[in-house]
């Protein structure tokens, strides 16, 4: 006896087979970009962090290029012979040995000792002063950002009223989300530095960054204002409260968790562009640090060193090599750990704040 | 800062000038009229949502509009304190609404104030997310009282005259949010009596409750008609016959008949408004 | 007063005033909302003025390259180096007949090692014959190359003192307008006579002339007996020499002609200034010949490259969009959404490091794999070029299109899946006929704006293109995507900051600017305009 043919058998045929065979296509389409991701990551994290760690002095007695390679400034790196050995110096330190030697052959009789060492230029030393230039050109570019964007979506979230008006600042909004960075850099050099003649100055960055920035800003900003349902509006308004009163005690103080975390991801943006700030606030290098001004005033209008900046300059102007390898990817990595922490903290507060308010 | 006007200034009586607006209620006496409104044609943009409105509402009464979906009775209730106002495109094009004669409408009329006189209870409860004492003082607070002894005080008058004090006593400082569907829409019912205006205007205030707490907020209701003029949109027929003294039928933004409750339900003039409380339709 | 009111005494006592009138503080005219009203008004207004001063900032800069250009050309005219310029690009021709005899040295050369296994040097001994050709054909230039360089020495004579002059006319001009009149008289200009110097580079046509028929004559007789090949390949090529070589000698005429009518006092149409940028095939600055501002390399490399780009990410964005909206189990959505979000993250210098440090030098030597030999292009020595570029800019644009594809695939109405479910198609079915269909306008203005991301990238594409200024040599069929390429980003990048401000180059960089601009507010409008097509036919 057979038992009677289940009509509801799944078959089997080339169209469950193709069927299989695409969505591994998708499947490994994302994991591979996943897995790029990850490389680029990883890779720069595991030749990075020796650099940072201090490893490199362990393994081979690299001078200065240690866990103080978060807090000195860069130097010149010297590599030469000294008694059948090789050395690696720098800058300073190596003046200091050189005056050493010099003044001890001197002591002895001795003729005055010839080095001949080989100079790799910031290849030494720390980035202590980009670190704290783009913590500066953060902080004030976003404060700037903030407060015109905050404003602006509240004008667009509560004020506006659909029209051509309105129509047309979001039409502005979006397109100057689209403008390329480097164009923001062109404006920001032809009109702050030059036409302002602020020079290459915090000021300038700043508000380059602030206005490249700003479509990010106003768009996050009014989604969170959105996001407070209308009831607590028109419970307001219908109690006798003014607009303003309404928007400051009844939306605002809901909407402010969203537009702060949807603006971190603004401040990694911001931390991690380097074409804006090239021609208006960064320099390759600078002696002084940001608060070692002569007045006050001169502040704002001071260039900086910044991170990327400098990892353009430490990989496109200084040879790749055993000695500069190390400042490279100890500036990319400690940079990227810096915008990975910032990006990956709004992430995980935004989906935590997803589920926090059910109004 | 407040300075008073022509119309706030006039006598009294002056409300009472129109006889021939107050109908007679039940018991023979005349009720005065509170608010009058004659010939409104209402817009949302180019469409017209309400249809030459004319409606005398008795002070003190409650008056319930009912209807279809769609028929303008919500839209009437929210030109009565001027919520259409924040709505785009909206506009009173012709006609006028009266509260104690002054003209809402009018020129020198700051809505602000309108709606700290006219109240409003929304379809859905809105407590804000702040503790039940904050939602109660909301009000005053933008008023700019700062009183703490006057502000208990209000707390707990409002509270007791939405009958929910006893209910809420000892968790004033929680979040209005933790309390439940009826408790909330009645913790908003005490939010506008606390700031004391002289209408409140409900906007389907039941249609997310359970019976029990319908009933409760109707018998919220019969109390609050001794101080307070309301104004109550339903769905619910039965809720119109229950807790309300007059009814207004409106039937696609226009006003089909408006008459004492009983009257409409026991004796509908308009063969629309029969069809209609016979549920022939709507 | 009627009656009845005074039947209702109760009422009386507690009716309370109805007070709705209130005069609220003013500032000029305004209540305080309103002000406050008008302040956010005026931010929001921020977007507008930054978009409106970016275009006014970047025309200031920049408007003035095309009349400064006009003057670049007119002076190149005027030198006489537009003329010497004929003669010059004869000879550049005839070198580069040169090279293709050295190549076929080379060709002969190994035929003889290789096929052959002669050693070395008798395989030398044998092209004795053929060297003595390439010789002759090469020196034969050599009194015509000296009659040019002469005249290239007066044309550029010609050329500095007219610098001189606008040197010293901006001197003046600054003397003047800091009051120091005096100095400002010692600062002498130069007169320059262009028409009666020039007559004399021009005088020497007959010359030119009689130069360029010897050395046509030598060149003919000398293709006319061809050195003997070993191989039927290279006698092919060989014949295929001597047809370039005709076809190079038969152009002189023309060169003749085109010498004999040129007018130095000929002026420079604006439109040509104009033309000389958009469709110029040269950037070449900072020459001591003559500067070139020619945006074509540029657009080729950045197309190129954003191309390189998109073939890379708009499979791997979309299919993944499509995967974790369709097909992922839950948690997989919830970690791979945030990752490639994450991505999006990785500062482009950093990505450029990368490309840099280690993806150039991965691509040179998976090039140089045998069993990687079939793909055009490979293997490559240059370690920086558009591919590596591309591929960093592909990891670049993937977050975006991503984005924005999973959204408008998110946007798709339930319904339509369940509908096509119940009619019993399978899940690919209903991903390939409804979900991919229906979402199609969102996913390809994803893609413009990923576009637009690309092409406005910099970073990347300035440590990681190879930055040779040249239109990439799109006869090498795909194998172009290895080729080094610069790009408009990375040319303003590179060299705003050695720029003089207010000269010609560095208003050509604002016009590049502008050029940016306006393709990004280009794709970004038809984005738009697709995404707002697809939402009225959703209804």
């Amino acid at each position: 006896m057979s038992a009677p043919a289940n009509p509801f058998a799944p078959r089997h045929g080339s169209l469950r087979r193709a069927e299989t065979a695409v969505a591994w296509a998708f499947r490994s389409a994302t994991y591979f970009i996943l897995l790029c991701g990850g490389f680029v990551f990883g890779n720069i994290c595991l030749k990075g962090l020796p650099t940072v760690t201090g490893a490199f002095r362990g393994l081979d007695h690299f001078p200065y290029v240690t866990n103080t390679f978060l807090f000195e400034a860069p130097e010149s790196l010297y590599v030469f012979e000294h008694d059948g050995k090789k050395v690696e110096m720098g800058d300073a330190e190596y003046r200091a040995f050189r005056e050493a030697e010099t003044a001890r052959a001197a002591a002895e009789g001795l003729p005055a000792p010839k080095f001949k060492a080989k100079s790799y230029v910031y290849a030494s030393g720390g980035i202590w002063p980009c670190i704290v230039g783009t913590v500066l050109l953060v902080v004030g570019s976003m404060t700037i950002a903030l407060l015109l964007g905050v404003a602006s979506a509240i004008y667009l979230s509560e004020y506006a009223r659909e029209g051509p008006f309105v129509r047309f600042i979001r039409l502005a909004i979006l397109n100057l989300a689209g403008v390329p960075s480097i164009v923001f850099g062109l404006f920001g050099f032809a009109m702050f530095v030059l036409y302002f003649d602020w020079n290459v100055s915090l000021l300038a960055g700043w508000f380059t960054l602030a206005f490249m920035v700003l479509p990010v800003v106003i768009t996050a900003s009014e989604e969170a204002l959105k996001a407070v349902p209308r009831g607590f509006r028109e419970g307001s308004l219908a109690l006798g409260a003014t607009k303003w009163q309404t928007i400051r005690k009844n939306v605002l103080p809901y909407a402010l968790p969203g537009i702060l975390t949807s603006s971190i991801l603004g401040i990694a943006r911001v931390a991690g562009e380097t074409a804006p700030i090239m021609f208006t606030a960064a320099y390759v290098v600078r002696d002084k640090l940001p608060w070692e001004v002569e007045k006050f005033g001169d502040f704002v209008f001071q260039g900086v060193m910044a991170l990327p900046y400098h990892i353009y300059v430490v990989s496109s102007k200084i040879p790749q090599n055993e000695y500069t390898q190390r400042v490279q990817y100890g500036t990319a990595f400690v940079f990227l750990g810096i915008v990975a922490l910032i990006a990956g903290s709004s992430i995980l507060l935004r989906n935590k704040l997803r589920g926090r308010y059910q109004w | 800062m407040e300075t008073s006007s022509p119309a706030s200034a006039a006598p009294v009586t002056r409300s009472l000038a129109t006889p021939s607006k107050a109908s007679e209620g039940r018991d023979g006496a005349p009720e005065p009229t509170l608010i009058d409104i004659r010939a409104l044609d209402f817009y949302y943009g180019a469409k017209q949502a309400l249809f030459d409105i004319n409606l005398a509402i008795p002070d003190r009464r409650v008056t319930a509009f009912i209807g279809p979906s769609g028929c303008g009775k919500s839209t009437l209730l929210r030109c009565l304190n001027r919520m259409n106002d924040l709505i785009d495109g909206t506009a009173v094009k012709r006609g006028e609404v009266k509260i104690r004669d002054v003209d809402i409408y009018g020129p020198s009329v700051d809505p602000i104030e309108l709606r700290k006189r006219v109240g409003m209870v929304f379809q859905k409860s809105n407590p804000f997310p702040k503790s039940i004492y904050e939602n109660i003082i909301y009000g005053l607070r933008i008023q700019g009282v700062k009183s703490k002894t006057k502000l208990d005080e209000v707390v707990e008058r409002s509270l007791r005259g939405a009958a929910l004090w006893d209910e809420v006593k000892d968790r004033l400082h929680e979040s209005g949010l933790g309390l439940s569907g009826g408790q909330q829409q009645r913790l908003c019912i005490a939010r506008t009596i606390a700031v004391e205006p002289e209408v409140i205007l409900m906007d389907e205030p039941c249609s997310a409750l359970d019976p029990i707490a319908t009933a409760k907020v109707e018998e919220l209701i019969h109390e609050l008609k001794k101080q307070f003029t309301i104004i109550i949109v339903t769905h619910s027929m039965q809720q119109a016959a229950r807790c309300s003294d007059r009814t207004a039928f409106f039937y696609m933004g226009k006003l089909i008949e408006f008459d004492e409750t009983h009257n409409i339900f026991m004796n509908p003039k308009n063969p629309q408004t029969e069809a209609y409380v016979s549920g022939r339709f709507g | 007063m009627p009656p009845e009111s005074s039947t209702t005494p109760a009422v009386d006592s507690t009716v309370r005033s109805f007070r709705i009138q209130k005069e609220r503080t003013r500032i000029l005219g305004l209540t305080w909302d309103e002000c406050i009203q008008g302040f956010f008004g005026g931010n929001a207004f921020v977007a507008v003025i930054v978009l409106g001063l970016i275009t006014f900032f970047l025309f200031r800069e920049g408007s003035s390259f095309f009349t400064q250009n006009r003057d670049n050309l007119t002076i190149y005219r005027q030198a006489g180096l537009e003329y010497v310029d004929f003669g010059r690009q004869q000879e550049k021709d005839h070198a580069a007949l040169s090279r293709y005899l050295s190549d076929l040295r080379l060709r002969t050369l190994r035929h003889y090692t290789d096929q052959e296994g002669l050693p070395a040097k008798e395989a030398q001994a044998r092209l004795a014959e053929f060297d003595r050709f390439a010789d002759r054909f090469s020196s034969a230039s050599k009194p015509l190359r000296s009659l040019l360089s002469d005249l290239g020495d007066v044309a550029v004579d010609i050329k500095a003192r007219h610098q001189n002059n606008l040197n010293f006319a901006e001197k003046r001009r600054q003397l003047l307008a800091a009051g120091k009149t005096a100095e400002a008289a010692e600062v002498e200009l130069v007169p320059i006579d262009y028409a009666g110097e020039v007559a004399a580079i021009t005088a020497t046509l007959p010359d030119f002339a009689e130069a360029s028929a010897t050395f046509a004559k030598t060149l003919e007789d000398l293709i006319a007996t061809p050195p003997a090949l070993p191989a039927p390949e290279l006698t092919e090529r060989l014949t295929r020499f001597q047809a370039l070589t005709r076809d190079y000698l038969a152009g002189f005429p023309a060169t003749l002609e085109a010498m004999k009518a040129w007018d130095p006092a000929r002026p420079v149409p604006l439109a040509q200034s104009f033309t000389a940028f958009v469709f110029g095939r040269q950037w070449l600055t900072a020459s001591f010949w003559q500067d070139w501002y020619g945006v074509m390399p540029l657009i080729a490399g950045s197309l190129l490259v954003s191309l390189i780009a998109l073939a890379l990410a708009v499979p791997l964005g979309v299919g993944a969009a499509v995967y974790v909206n369709q097909l992922a189990s839950p948690t997989e959505q919830r970690l791979i959404k945030p990752s490639i979000e994450f991505i999006s993250a990785i500062p482009s210098v950093v990505l450029g490091f990368f490309g840099i440090a280690v993806l150039g030098e991965f691509l040179r030597v998976a090039s140089g794999w045998s069993f990687l030999a079939w793909v055009p292009g490979f293997p490559f020595a240059e370690r920086l070029n558009a591919l590596t570029a591309g591929c960093l800019l592909g990891l670049i644009a993937v977050p975006t299109i991503f984005t924005l594809a999973e959204d408008a695939i998110n946007n798709v109405p339930r319904a339509f899946k369940e509908a096509s479910y119940a009619l019993g198609a399978s899940r690919l079915q209903t991903i390939i006929r409804i979900i991919v269909p229906a979402s199609l306008s969102g996913i390809v203005s994803a893609i413009l704006l990923g576009l637009g991301r690309v092409i406005g990238e910099t970073m990347v594409v300035l440590l990681c293109a190879g930055n040779r200024i040249a239109i990439p040599d799109f006869t090498a069929g795909l194998g172009v995507v290895t080729q080094p390429v610069h790009t408009m980003t990375g040319i303003i990048a590179q060299e705003m900051g050695e720029v003089e401000p207010g000269a010609i180059h560095y208003r050509a960089l604002f016009v590049v600017g502008l050029l940016l601009f306006f393709i990004a507010l280009l794709l970004n409008f038809f984005a738009q305009k697709i995404v707002r097509k697809y939402k009225v036919s959703i209804g």
